[in-house]
């Protein structure tokens, strides 16, 4: 993975004179903020073998909250808590639908998509918030210690992450699910508190991301989060996590972020249109996964000669 | 003769207009191995599945110790003392054995409210488990996925044995295993009534059967047709049992 993110910088610098400046550097870790929390919860839920295509709408939604208040000459600090506490509520209905009405993942996801699509076109009348006040962005645009705010929060939502996966119960029965719901069940772990948690931990993430959102660039458009699903989704697969729940990669997160990143911000620097950005992510998924599927099977078929 | 351990009383499964398991009564002893026997769709596994809290029964009641018990979940279950290998394994491949071994009841200290695994212990106790059971696994840490048919029932039971399970129910487990495993397992089997515990085996090897069983009950279509001592029986007769050619089974089945 790392190979990968280097060798693309490298292509994309000689490809391009803009490329491999520290400006434009700064702009690709900028880009990576809020897919990097979106992909944190992402990485959790497809671990546990669940998936959310609506969680780029979750962060619209939080947005637009976030937006309002802001909007409102609220407080900044209310709008701090807003991003989370709409995400974790978002989380919550997700799981709801998901987990205690038992609809897949992937469909119950998709169903929330298309509401929260709508409320996102209700709640906007068809007009942007733009032309927020810099109160948000001035609380999270200084540095503590010399480290940028948004870096901080993303290491201790990492570390925080990694710390409950590999060193508490929480992380065991989540891998255990994303291996067999049916057998986590058989062995007594409590399924449904568990992927109900971790749909409110995901929507929590995407509400701070949501606060990044607003904080960088003042505004909250029509089509806020719509393909941020599928990065999400195609950086965390890249970064070695499992589409079919089990296994994953939190450090491999991070790469397939600034892979995805790096190699959208290359193309778009050698002159390929923004258009083309969704095809590039879904081809890496595709690719991917088509990968993952014949490397599984060549060692299978070994294993199965050595057995006979 | 000891008192048993569980004792099961008209137990009844229906699913829908299915009746699966009618009239079953049985008793299972500590340090006893009591085989089920009976052709697929006997009722053998839906019994099982009612002890292991798996399935509520229809009908019916179950009594450890002489005390009414009611499972709604495996968890319940498992507090009652019983614990259930599956045929199929309920072990998470993706895990390690040490981990396999405690899931879903991990040692934890708690740091500030939140509760952190204890892994060095855990491995431990693992450990001493495996050495207990002779069964040849070096590494707790090795992941699950990577182990033989016979060392993946070797750690279904360290399992079973780390609940402090009182009574092991076994489905099938040398269906998938070559020859040498089986006997490991059935060796198994052997010691954990030996430590005092009950055992309910489930096998469609009857020659398997006579080897570790003490008890034999035939299940044949949701009944329980027959239970004969392992020393009072033979090969012949059990078979007819199974297939119903046996004069026992016909004269029942014509009451019913």
């Amino acid at each position: 993975m790392l190979v990968a993110c280097l060798l693309a910088i490298a292509i994309f610098s000689v490809a391009s004179p803009h490329y491999a400046t520290p400006g434009n550097a700064v702009t690709v870790l900028r880009n990576s903020v809020e897919l990097l929390l979106i992909g944190l919860g992402m990485t959790l839920l497809l671990a546990m073998g669940g998936i959310d295509v609506s969680i780029g709408i979750v962060m619209g939604l939080a947005a637009i909250a976030i937006g309002r208040i802001l909007g409102a000459d609220g407080s900044p600090y209310v709008a701090l808590v807003a991003g989370p506490l709409v995400g974790a509520l978002l989380g919550c209905v997700t799981a709801a639908v998901v987990v205690q009405g038992r609809v897949p993942a992937i469909v119950g996801t998709l169903g929330l998509l298309g509401v929260y699509r709508t409320a996102v076109f209700a709640l906007l009348g068809g007009q942007w918030l733009s032309g927020l006040p810099s109160s948000l962005t001035d609380l999270l645009a200084t540095t503590v210690l010399g480290i940028p705010v948004p870096a901080l929060v993303i290491a201790v939502a990492y570390l925080t992450v990694w710390l409950a996966l590999r060193r508490t119960p929480y992380g065991l029965h989540l891998l255990a699910i994303g291996n067999s719901e049916e057998k986590a069940r058989l062995s007594g772990i409590p399924v449904i508190k568990v992927r109900f948690l971790t749909f409110v931990i995901s929507g929590v993430l995407t509400g701070i991301a949501a606060t990044f959102y607003v904080a960088t660039y003042r505004n909250v458009e029509m089509s806020i989060g719509s393909t941020s699903a599928l990065d999400a989704i195609a950086a965390v697969i890249l970064g070695g996590t499992s589409i079919l729940g089990g296994r994953c990669s939190l450090l491999g997160t991070v790469l397939g972020v600034l892979l995805l990143r790096i190699l959208q911000n290359g193309l778009l620097l050698i002159g390929v249109p923004s258009l083309w950005q969704p095809v590039v992510t879904g081809v890496l998924i595709i690719g991917v996964l088509g990968f993952e599927a014949v490397s599984n099977r060549l060692p299978l078929t070994r294993f199965q000669r050595a057995r006979a | 003769m000891t008192a048993p351990f569980l004792v099961a009383r008209n137990i009844a499964k229906r699913f829908g207009a299915l009746t699966a398991l009618a009239d079953v009564d049985l008793e299972i002893r500590s340090g006893e191995v009591l085989a089920l026997l009976g052709d697929n769709g006997a009722g053998k596994s839906t019994f099982i599945k009612i002890l292991a809290g798996a399935h509520p029964p229809s009908d019916g009641e179950l009594l450890i110790e002489g005390n009414a018990v009611a499972f709604s979940s495996p968890k319940d279950a498992a507090a009652s003392g019983i614990a259930t290998i599956f045929q199929e394994l309920a072990l998470s491949e993706n895990l390690s054995i040490a981990e396999n071994v405690f899931l879903g009841r991990e040692l934890k200290r708690s740091i500030f409210g939140i509760p952190f695994l204890k892994r060095a212990e855990m491995r431990q106790r693992v450990d001493g488990l495996l050495q207990e059971l002779d069964a040849h696994i070096s590494d707790p840490e090795a992941p699950v996925g990577s182990l033989s048919g016979g060392q993946r029932q070797a750690v279904a039971i360290c399992r079973a044995l780390n609940l402090n399970a009182r009574l092991v129910i076994m489905d099938e487990p040398t269906a998938a295993l070559a020859v040498a495993e089986t006997r490991k397992v059935l060796a198994l089997t052997r010691r954990l009534a030996g430590r005092g515990c009950a055992v309910v085996l489930i096998s469609h090897n009857i020659s398997e059967v006579f080897e570790v069983a003490d008890r034999i009950v035939v299940f044949r279509r949701g009944r329980k047709v027959a239970e004969r001592l392992a020393t009072e029986t033979n090969h012949e007769e059990v078979v007819s049992l199974i297939t119903g050619a046996h004069p026992d089974v016909r004269a029942l089945e014509k009451t019913n």
